[in-house]
């Protein structure tokens, strides 16, 4: 029961019927604020349209040619704050269910095998994707799909990064992650796995072996952690570290009955919902700030909420308290927030919690980025533009959450097609160069 | 208590405790069926066509006409006359009237030739039914002796008709077949013939939809199919307009109408009621949705009714039909512009697109503030902007306009004298 839950998908599918039927509830608007809306380009406006009209495949080639993980976006997208807070039809009641539609159209590409991209021979140059997280993946898929020769770097065991080893499978399923792996593969992206850049391999070493550019797409692996006594007991862990290590068990990771989550963003919700959904009794979460401010996505709290997960908002942790080596209490104390900078304590409402494992789920930190000869900024983040990924070396890019700090996977995968581009269009200059040097000097070689 | 209106009306000189009536149809096929209706509420029941020539029926035998989010809109049926045995029928016919004496029973029959059609009035009138309708209009049926063949053939209509008329004394009804040009040609022939009123209308010739798979219509029998009768709300527009038409004509004046074709709510009805029709015959919505959507009929007209001080059913009979004329007496220099309530705009564009693409681009589309803004000179007032918006009440007409020679027209609608 536990493992099963832990592993089933929560929202149910929509039937085809179900699925044109709030399709037809679309207004098919003239100037579709929810197309503008998304970062990837997934035009909701158009697929939604086909699905309306019948045409379920022509659904499914617009959200694929726009997105890679068009599959693994119409599950963890934060749709209430992308195009389903622009969409028009909540002036009349509520907006359309376009991540409901987007995986109803990709599970049916998936059922039926279908095929929408197909990859050029690779005759153009060696490209280096460094991480397959979101962002690496779409920056895969676009140079493969412009015909150059692309191999991933991947540190861990396995594809994906926080696809794989963070969000949890009651909102993702590890095999829609599987899925759009092998979509990428089958593209003719190679997959180098437990190979760490910078340790187990050098960038210098890849460029004698071909390597004509590289995209840094690393992530934020670490996790921040809080300033309070008592993080060294056992018990208490991180949101990455407990993620990455329930989620390959498969439901089988023990969790004692009482846990608290530090944090208000998605992570903390997949930390308390995976730790109910693995048998915990009682789960808080605990957060600094209100609930209207939580960042988490609105069907998240809904869900963690459902689960029974108690939310402790304006309280800030204190200690954590222990036993013989190990968590036993976690104490915090109520904030009064005066505006949205200004708080202060109130002693009157301190409490202590039961707790057998403490999540400290406040943010993640960037992964050192010195390999690649990339400068950091104050936060660590990789210093690249934001739009492209360009940086300071002509032939290192950057993209994902290395460079933005961690927002959405669709973000990252935008991102990840947007550095293909520049990729693309570095390489192709350089190719002109060269041709045209090789022009000069056969030029030259002709007037001797 | 909610009060209830009397609904009661005469029709072909029976007394009606209500206007609505089961059509000859699967729904009323044998006793048991009809014993449920009755007590449901429906006023009478029109008994599934019974002949001496017995169908053989397929399966299956209905397919329908869906649209997203809503119930079937159109209902396709290959099922003829009744099949059980024609004695077996006059049986639970003379059961139902011995036990619902209050109860209108129209016996429906179909004969083969004239010797046929007068043998079976006399048998239904044995019966003890009120009413004899005459179906001379299932386009379904596999001899050609038979059915819309009958009703388009106005020799055939009046020959058939007076052979009725000399088996019985009971009011007649003709029942004709929409597939056919002008329905006044036959129902003038079936007056003519001896026929008291006239039922219409009986379901259209059609092809619903073509499978893709198997390149036939459906439903599919055996690898085949065929054309066969459409009914349900996609049909109310062509009864609505036959029906208009032959209570306009001159020489059907006054002939009783039982009207037919896609009644479903309380205001399809009334519908039926403005335009001329003095009964109502339901089927498809009660395939659909059961015997019990008479309950909302009754009380929908009742509270209608009270709203508009209208006391009998008989005052509103036909009270559309002034107002309905041929398009030259059509005013063609009133102009309706439509008023944009930038309150309730939610910004779709769906005015603009339709307006460019189906109209005369007579919007400006404020694309910052995402609002429709009417380009007085182009437009020509057809009105589809507001038939496309998706919110209530947002593009709406406005005050219209004249141009030049036109003058306001009082409208002559009974809801607004009362």
């Amino acid at each position: 029961m536990k493992g099963k839950d832990y592993l089933s998908e929560a929202k149910k599918a929509y039937s085809p019927l179900n699925a044109i039927e709030e399709a037809a509830r679309c207004l098919l608007c003239h100037d579709a604020p929810c197309s503008k809306a998304c970062p990837a380009g997934t035009n909701p406006e158009k697929f939604i349209r086909s699905i309306r009209f019948r045409n379920v495949k022509g659904a499914v080639e617009t959200i694929r040619t726009a997105n890679i993980l068009g599959a693994a976006c119409a599950r963890v997208c934060p749709y209430d704050k992308l195009c389903e807070e622009a969409c028009s039809r909540t002036g009349i009641d509520r907006p359309i269910d376009i991540g409901g539609l987007q995986r109803y159209a990709m599970d049916f590409e998936r059922a039926s095998g279908m095929k929408v991209l197909e990859a050029p021979a690779a005759a153009l140059e060696k490209v280096a994707v460094i991480g397959s997280g979101p962002a690496g993946l779409a920056a895969a898929a676009g140079l493969a799909l412009k015909g150059y020769k692309v191999t991933v770097f991947e540190a861990r065991e396995q594809a994906g990064g926080w696809l794989t080893y963070g969000i949890v499978p009651a909102r993702l399923p590890q095999d829609v992650v599987d899925y759009e792996v092998q979509y990428v593969k089958d593209l003719g992206v190679e997959f180098r796995m437990n190979t760490r850049v910078g340790k187990d391999v050098t960038l210098a070493a890849l460029e004698a072996e071909g390597f004509e550019a590289f995209c840094v797409t690393v992530g934020l692996q670490g996790s921040a952690t809080l300033d309070i006594p008592g993080l060294a007991l056992s018990g208490v862990t991180t949101a990455a570290a407990f993620l990455a290590e329930a989620k390959p068990s498969c439901g089988a990771l023990q969790v004692p009955s009482d846990v608290v989550v530090v944090g208000g963003g998605d992570v903390a919700m997949d930390c308390a919902t995976t730790a109910k959904e693995l048998g915990a009794k009682k789960v808080t979460i605990v957060y600094r700030r209100t609930v209207e401010e939580m960042p988490a996505n609105k069907a998240e709290l809904e869900y963690a909420n459902k689960l029974g997960v108690s939310i402790l908002p304006s309280f800030k942790p204190v200690e954590v308290i222990g036993e013989n080596g190990a968590v036993k209490a976690f104490k915090a104390v109520g904030l009064d927030w005066l505006d949205r900078n200004t708080s202060v304590e109130v002693p009157e409402s301190s409490i202590q919690l039961k707790a057998g494992l403490v999540i400290q789920a406040i943010g993640q930190t960037a992964e050192d980025v010195s390999f690649a000869g990339l400068g950091a900024n104050s936060k660590g983040l990789a210093a690249a533009d934001a739009e492209t990924g360009k940086t300071s070396i002509g032939n290192v890019f950057a993209a994902g959450d290395i460079v933005n700090g961690g927002k959405t996977v669709v973000e990252a995968v935008a991102r990840g097609k947007a550095s293909a581009e520049a990729i693309d269009a570095y390489l192709s200059s350089v190719r002109e160069s060269k041709a045209t040097d090789k022009e000069v000097a056969a030029q030259k070689e002709g007037v001797r | 208590m909610a009060k209830r209106k009397d609904l009661s009306i005469e029709f072909c000189g029976v007394k009606c405790e209500n206007p609505f009536f089961l059509s000859s149809s699967p729904v009323g096929s044998n006793y048991d069926m009809c014993k449920k209706a009755l007590e449901s509420g429906w006023g009478g029941i029109c008994y599934k066509t019974v002949g001496y020539w017995i169908p053989q029926e397929c399966s299956p035998r209905f397919d329908a006409t869906r649209k997203e989010g809503t119930p079937f809109v159109g209902f396709k049926n290959m099922e003829m006359i009744s099949d059980k045995p024609t004695e077996k029928n006059l049986e639970m016919m003379a059961k139902l009237k011995r036990d619902y004496p209050d109860k209108v029973l129209i016996a429906s029959i179909m004969g083969e030739n004239e010797e046929e059609w007068t043998k079976l009035a006399k048998a239904v009138t044995e019966t003890g039914a009120d009413i004899i309708e005459c179906n001379f209009s299932c386009p379904q049926m596999t001899t050609h002796s038979m059915g819309s063949d009958v009703g388009t053939n106005t020799e055939l209509v009046e020959k058939y008709s007076a052979a009725v008329r000399r088996g019985t004394h009971l009011p007649v009804l003709a029942k004709m077949t929409p597939n056919i040009t002008t329905m006044e040609i036959s129902a003038r022939a079936a007056i003519k013939g001896g026929a008291t009123g006239i039922a219409a209308i009986n379901t259209i010739k059609s092809i619903t939809e073509v499978d893709l798979d198997n390149f036939t219509c459906l439903p599919i029998v055996n690898g085949k199919s065929s054309i066969s009768g459409y009914s349900g709300k996609a049909v109310k527009p062509v009864a609505l307009r036959f029906i208009a038409q032959m209570a306009k004509d001159q020489q059907l004046k006054g002939i009783p109408i039982s009207g037919m074709g896609g009644i479903e709510t309380w205001e399809d009805a009334v519908e039926f009621l403005l335009v001329g029709a003095s009964n109502l015959q339901v089927t498809t919505s009660i395939m659909q949705y059961g015997y019990r959507i008479v309950e909302d009929m009754i009380s929908g007209m009742s509270y209608w009714m009270e709203e508009k001080g209208i006391n009998q059913l008989s005052d509103i009979v036909g009270a559309a039909l002034p107002n309905i004329v041929p398009a030259e007496n059509i005013e063609r220099d009133f102009k309706v512009y439509p008023k944009y309530d930038h309150e309730k705009c939610i910004g779709c564009g769906r005015c603009y697109i339709s307006c460019y693409d189906g109209g005369h681009q007579a919007i400006d589309w404020d694309g910052d503030k995402r609002k429709p803004m009417l380009n007085e000179e182009k437009c020509v007032g057809c009105g589809l902007c507001w038939i496309v918006c998706p919110v209530e009440k947002c593009v709406t007409p406005d005050k219209p306009k004249f141009h030049s020679f036109g003058t306001p027209r009082d409208i002559n609608v009974i809801a607004k004298r009362l």
